[in-house]
């Protein structure tokens, strides 16, 4: 294992130059373009010169990609006009000159700030990352971040070709201090880390089907599984969907009226509770695969 | 504006065809015509929440017209409050069911299926999100709350007072809540009142569809979004260089 920074605890650039070719990253609409956020310069909130999102071309393993990273110390990494557009863009270059599109997640969503501006900008995004899929441009949300990837972010990951997570990460729509204040804390304690990890973290993610990869908590694990996953597509077709359809159905029936994330674990086939629980990102992936 | 009720709305659409919508639950799936064009419905009504089984069903309403009715535009009625916060559906990956749903739609699309949106209630966040805006063209009933959210509670999330926000918004239409000034942003292609022929709107607006996704056009056009077109031609004049 890597001894260094561990990748939930990097910055967004720092996790660019951990993750591509050394020196091979070029930063579109970098900050000294100086392309800030109106709506936060109004409403006397600090603006950032990158508005939360660093975008631009790279390399991994000699072969050429786009990049994103979200910088989740500026508004939660939150989606604003500008932050949106910056993504929108950058998907659309990928289907454009057809190179495969990263994207390194770290957002709470969309930026209440900019109202309903940042929530158009994840739909155009997602319309975006469609486009490359139709084209067969691998597209790859990386979830291993302290914030994670959540409301309009959490569902733009899903729809990308394939999601990376580490156990640190988390994939959702509503956080856990949402869902406490809707269902009480009896239902759903938000200071029990355990039990919101369990919920969303990159864990049961993988073991439900919807992370292809669960890796340790460092850029060279997140690089190794991005350059696996960098000449493969996933189609969207009438058998894809359907398939889906039925895995998806049966998740529900199966577990749709348990509350215990135990049970998930061990309906998907984890036999030893507490040793998953302990083991990391690769031990805990080849134990579900083993059914041990 | 007085809201119209699900069915007095459906014929309105579809007139007499509207029986062959079937609601459970709040949620729509069906076939009906607008204006003699058959077409496919899904959605929601009642301000319903859109769950991990609500978003299959219309997944597989999506899968079943594919299949079974090449070609057939799909109109997708949006009257929903989003997702209820829930642990039970984020443990089983409600975004992923999400995500599926905008899958099948996108496949539809790929295969020739105009989508045509409606938001004839609340439209609002993830319930928007997770279909409707994925239409081709998307258009609201004047009635309909369509937006982030509501001022008021923009500002229970960020703590700026609601006059700040309420002000500002008179400049920032997206901090505005409703179809309108959604329109604006280029959200919304177009806002029907309930008192037009909504069938000939319906109709017309399937005819006139492309799949290109012409809302940051509208936007800047319209001025409520002014920079997110010239944002991404930067960008994509960048990455040529």
């Amino acid at each position: 294992m890597t001894r260094g920074p561990l990748f939930h605890e990097q910055t967004a650039r720092q996790r660019i130059a951990a993750l591509v070719d050394p020196g091979s990253f070029d930063e579109l609409l970098p900050p000294p373009d100086r392309i800030t956020s109106p709506y936060l310069g109004q409403l006397g909130i600090p603006v950032s010169f990158d508005d939360g999102v660093v975008i631009g071309r790279a390399k991994i393993g000699g072969k050429k990609i786009y990049l994103a990273a979200q910088v989740g110390q500026f508004v939660g990494g939150a989606v604003g006009e500008i932050h949106g557009a910056k993504l929108t863009g950058l998907f659309k270059a990928a289907a454009r000159d057809r190179l495969p599109c990263v994207v390194v997640i770290e957002s709470g969503g969309v930026r209440l700030h900019e109202g309903s501006a940042g929530e158009i900008a994840i739909a155009e995004t997602m319309r975006a990352i469609f486009e490359c899929r139709a084209r067969k441009v691998p597209t790859i949300a990386v979830i291993g971040t302290d914030i994670g990837a959540y409301g309009g972010m959490g569902i733009l990951s899903t729809c990308c070709d394939f999601r990376v997570m580490s156990e640190h990460g988390r994939l959702g729509i509503s956080g856990p201090i949402v869902i406490e204040k809707w269902m009480g804390k009896k239902a759903y304690d938000s200071s029990n880390r355990a039990l919101v990890w369990k919920t969303s973290g990159g864990k049961t993610k993988y073991l439900l089907g919807d992370a292809d990869a669960l890796v340790h908590d460092t850029a060279d694990a997140v690089r190794d599984a991005i350059a696996k996953l960098l000449g493969k597509s996933s189609a969207v077709t009438l058998k894809s969907v359907k398939t889906r359809q039925k895995e998806l159905a049966r998740r529900l029936k199966r577990f749709g009226e348990t509350a215990d994330p135990d049970a998930v674990w061990k309906g998907m086939g984890v036999r030893d509770i507490a040793r998953a629980s302990l083991a990391s990102g690769p031990e805990f992936a080849a134990i579900a695969r083993r059914g041990k | 504006m007085k809201k119209p009720s699900a069915r007095t709305l459906f014929a309105r659409l579809f007139g007499t065809s509207a029986r062959g919508i079937s609601v459970e639950k709040s949620v729509l799936t069906g076939y009906a015509a607008a204006d003699g064009t058959k077409v496919c419905v899904i959605g929601t009504c009642n301000g319903t929440y859109i769950d991990n089984a609500a978003a299959l069903r219309l997944a597989a309403h999506v899968i079943d017209c594919i299949e079974h009715h090449p070609k057939t535009p799909i109109v997708m009625l949006v009257d929903s409050a989003g997702q209820e916060p829930n642990r039970v559906a984020e443990m089983l990956g409600l975004a992923s069911y999400f995500g599926h749903l905008l899958s099948c739609l996108e496949l539809a699309r790929r295969k020739g299926h105009k989508l045509i949106t409606v938001a004839t209630g609340q439209a609002v966040g993830g319930a928007f999100i997770c279909y409707g805006m994925f239409g081709d063209r998307i258009y609201a009933l004047d009635s309909a709350s369509v937006g982030l959210m509501p001022v008021e509670a923009m500002s229970a999330v960020t703590k700026i007072p609601v006059p700040v926000l309420r002000k500002l918004s008179k400049t920032m239409p997206s901090l505005e809540f409703g179809a309108r000034p959604f329109a604006l942003l280029g959200g919304v292609e177009e806002v029907w009142s309930a008192k037009e022929d909504l069938q000939k709107r319906l109709a017309k607006a399937i005819k006139v569809a492309t799949t290109e996704d012409n809302r940051a056009e509208l936007g800047k056009k319209r001025g409520g979004r002014k920079l997110a077109l010239d944002i991404r031609k930067k960008v994509l004049a960048a990455a040529s260089r």
